[in-house]
């Protein structure tokens, strides 16, 4: 198969961390992901997918591995991608394409990335019909820099459920995600950061049609000296469109969480209901969050709900439920675990929620 | 079971408790009032293990271990229990969750099986049941939304789960009404009233002492027991007030 190689990492320009929207980013950890060489993880690529019906993928430092995978409704393509994100313009080549309409079978689509080292570029496609129904589970594991680039598309009434978690142990995952959603369709994507690579997450949703929902959160956790960063907004361009951004960030140790989310109201998307929501938990004093809210708004009978906060756990909550008899660890994870599930219940799936608070529950248990 | 001698213990390195000394033997309730500020509450929460709390001098021993040499949740699996004035909101994390879990983690320490989640659903239902409250409170947060007296019912029902030896229960008459107070006084009654059990009540009334009758009543002010009587000194203070009765 004919592979599209990106210039090396020498010639690749990146961001200035004098960037405004570059500023919290760990482009240090993402050029030594870059620089190493692939060797064997380990990890049995298998044990990554969640035990639930439906297509398979796996990607190897990007390559589709046809013996691990059913790839059912999923189509391996080379693709030219539009669009001139710094990191997601380098995503060319071959990629993956979901193109379904109403008819199609609704099981749930999941793409494993396993990185052994150096970098990779994947672009995907998402094209939603009228009234169709997909879920897309993302996991991405090894290390290495990961790269990924979706333009996603949803016709009336469709709905896309998507949920991400990132468990790399090293390296660097970049994720870029632009969607345009028609006229009462609905767009979901959570997110889970428990590895302990360096991310960088960047969304851009464009409310199109009338009456469509957007929502893009999740929970960053980090430890050690990582640094993770979601970069998100919405844009809402028609009247009686729903967004949510829910995020949650915990940082452990001298780590960093950063959120920036921004809502956009355009001046004739009247009716806008928008939520945004950015709460950060310091597990030490020597951690930082970082949370950046923005909202523009130019028409003049919209709703937007907006909070941010960050803070410690509550020390009277604590001695309370020593005082029940449980550990002091168990209760800070508990105490956590709570914080970080407002963002993942947002999950729509039963079996997929449940697999994201228990890797959730494993950070804890190791960060505690 | 509980010895508390000549107990010093500071808040901020103020001193609040300056050397108080209690005795209180299996099978007896013993009530302890005093004004605002006479270190009532700090006494809880010493025996408890709050941080902060700093025991400066004397000792405690209950059962004859060392109980300031335990940690908290240490204290809880040796059998305390501390009843707070205010309970605290945990939002997020269910009665039900935070209840199992405090109960396994305290039968792992003992070294018995945890409960599984129909044994203990079924202990947490009759417990609910007895102290009157709806047993669909137990799948809400802890405490989040709760009325004052909701919140002190949830700690007896609390108290009936776990079935401690030794209950400190600071205030728990404050924030309710005449059937409520009756209600969780049966409770403390039916959960604690036993040869092999103890309770320290700490309370600014004697209206609770109508329904659970201790049998000594000590006067706390400015850190110490200043006067140990039987139940007729809780009706002595109510008439005369402590400024008259403690003098």
């Amino acid at each position: 198969m004919r592979r599209w190689r990106p210039e090396p990492m020498s010639a690749l320009t990146l961001p200035s961390p004098r960037e405004e929207a570059w500023r919290w980013s760990d482009l240090d950890t993402l050029r030594a992901a870059a620089d190493t060489t692939p060797a064997a993880t380990g990890i049995d690529p298998a044990a990554l997918f969640l035990d639930i019906p439906g297509a398979r993928l796996l990607f190897v430092d990007g390559t589709f591995e046809p013996a691990h995978s059913r790839p059912g409704p999923v189509q391996l393509t080379a693709l030219e991608m539009a669009g001139d994100h710094p990191l997601g313009q380098r995503a060319q080549g071959e990629g993956w394409v979901l193109r379904l309409d109403a008819a199609a079978a609704s099981d749930p689509i999941q793409i494993v990335h396993l990185g052994t080292g150096g970098e990779s570029h994947v672009p995907a496609r998402i094209d939603l019909a009228d009234d169709a129904v997909a879920t897309v589970i993302e996991t991405y594991a090894g290390r290495g820099w990961s790269n990924r680039l979706l333009h996603a598309s949803l016709g009336k009434g469709a709905r896309l459920q998507r949920a991400v978690r990132l468990l790399q142990d090293e390296g660097f995952v970049s994720i870029r995600d632009e969607a345009q959603i028609g006229e009462a369709a609905s767009y979901v994507s959570i997110f889970l950061g428990a590895g302990g690579m360096g991310s960088r997450i960047d969304g851009f949703l464009r409310l199109d049609g009338i009456g469509a929902y957007a929502e893009m959160g999740g929970a960053l956790l980090t430890r050690g000296e990582q640094k993770q960063e979601a970069a998100v907004a919405v844009h809402h361009a028609a009247i009686e469109g729903t967004s949510r951004q829910i995020w949650r960030a915990v940082a452990a140790d001298a780590s960093t969480a950063s959120l920036a989310a921004r809502a956009e109201v355009a001046r004739h998307a009247q009716k806008t209901d928008g939520e945004q929501s950015l709460r950060g938990l310091l597990l030490k004093r020597t951690a930082t969050v970082n949370l950046k809210p923005e909202l523009e708004i130019f028409a003049d009978d919209v709703k937007c709900a907006h909070g941010a906060t960050v803070g410690e756990l509550d020390a009277k909550a604590l001695f309370y439920m020593q005082s029940r008899g449980i550990p002091e660890p168990q209760a800070k994870a508990l105490l956590t675990h709570a914080f970080v599930a407002d963002a993942l219940d947002r999950i729509g799936d039963e079996t997929v929620r449940e697999a994201f608070a228990a890797d959730a529950e494993k950070w804890l248990e190791a960060a505690l | 079971m509980l010895k508390i001698e000549n107990l010093h213990a500071e808040v901020d390195g103020k001193p609040i408790l300056k050397g108080l000394s209690l005795s209180v033997n299996a099978g007896e309730v013993h009530a302890i009032m005093g004004p605002n500020g006479a270190g009532k509450s700090t006494l809880g929460y010493v025996l408890g293990g709050r941080p902060g709390y700093d025991v400066t001098e004397g000792s405690v021993t209950f059962d004859g271990v060392d109980l300031l040499d335990l940690d908290p949740h240490a204290r809880a699996a040796a059998g305390l229990f501390l009843g707070f004035q205010y309970p605290v909101e945990i939002p997020g994390v269910s009665n039900v969750q935070f209840l199992r879990e405090s109960l396994n983690s305290q039968r792992r320490a003992r070294g018995e099986t945890p409960l599984s989640g129909a044994e203990f659903l079924k202990l947490a239902r009759a417990q609910a049941a007895s102290l009157e409250m709806d047993a669909e409170m137990l799948k809400r947060p802890v405490n989040v939304g709760f009325s004052g007296g909701e919140k002190k019912r949830n700690e007896m029902v609390q108290m009936g789960i776990l079935n401690p030896k030794f209950a400190v229960l600071d205030e728990t008459d404050s924030g309710l009404d005449i059937d409520a107070l009756r209600i969780v006084g049966e409770g403390i009654n039916r959960i604690m009233r036993a040869p092999d059990k103890a309770v320290l009540l700490i309370t600014h009334y004697q209206r609770l002492l109508d329904y659970v009758k201790p049998d000594a009543v000590h006067i706390l002010a400015d850190g110490r027991i200043v006067k140990t009587g039987g139940p007729e000194l809780a009706h002595e203070l109510e008439r005369e007030g402590y400024a008259q009765v403690a003098a």
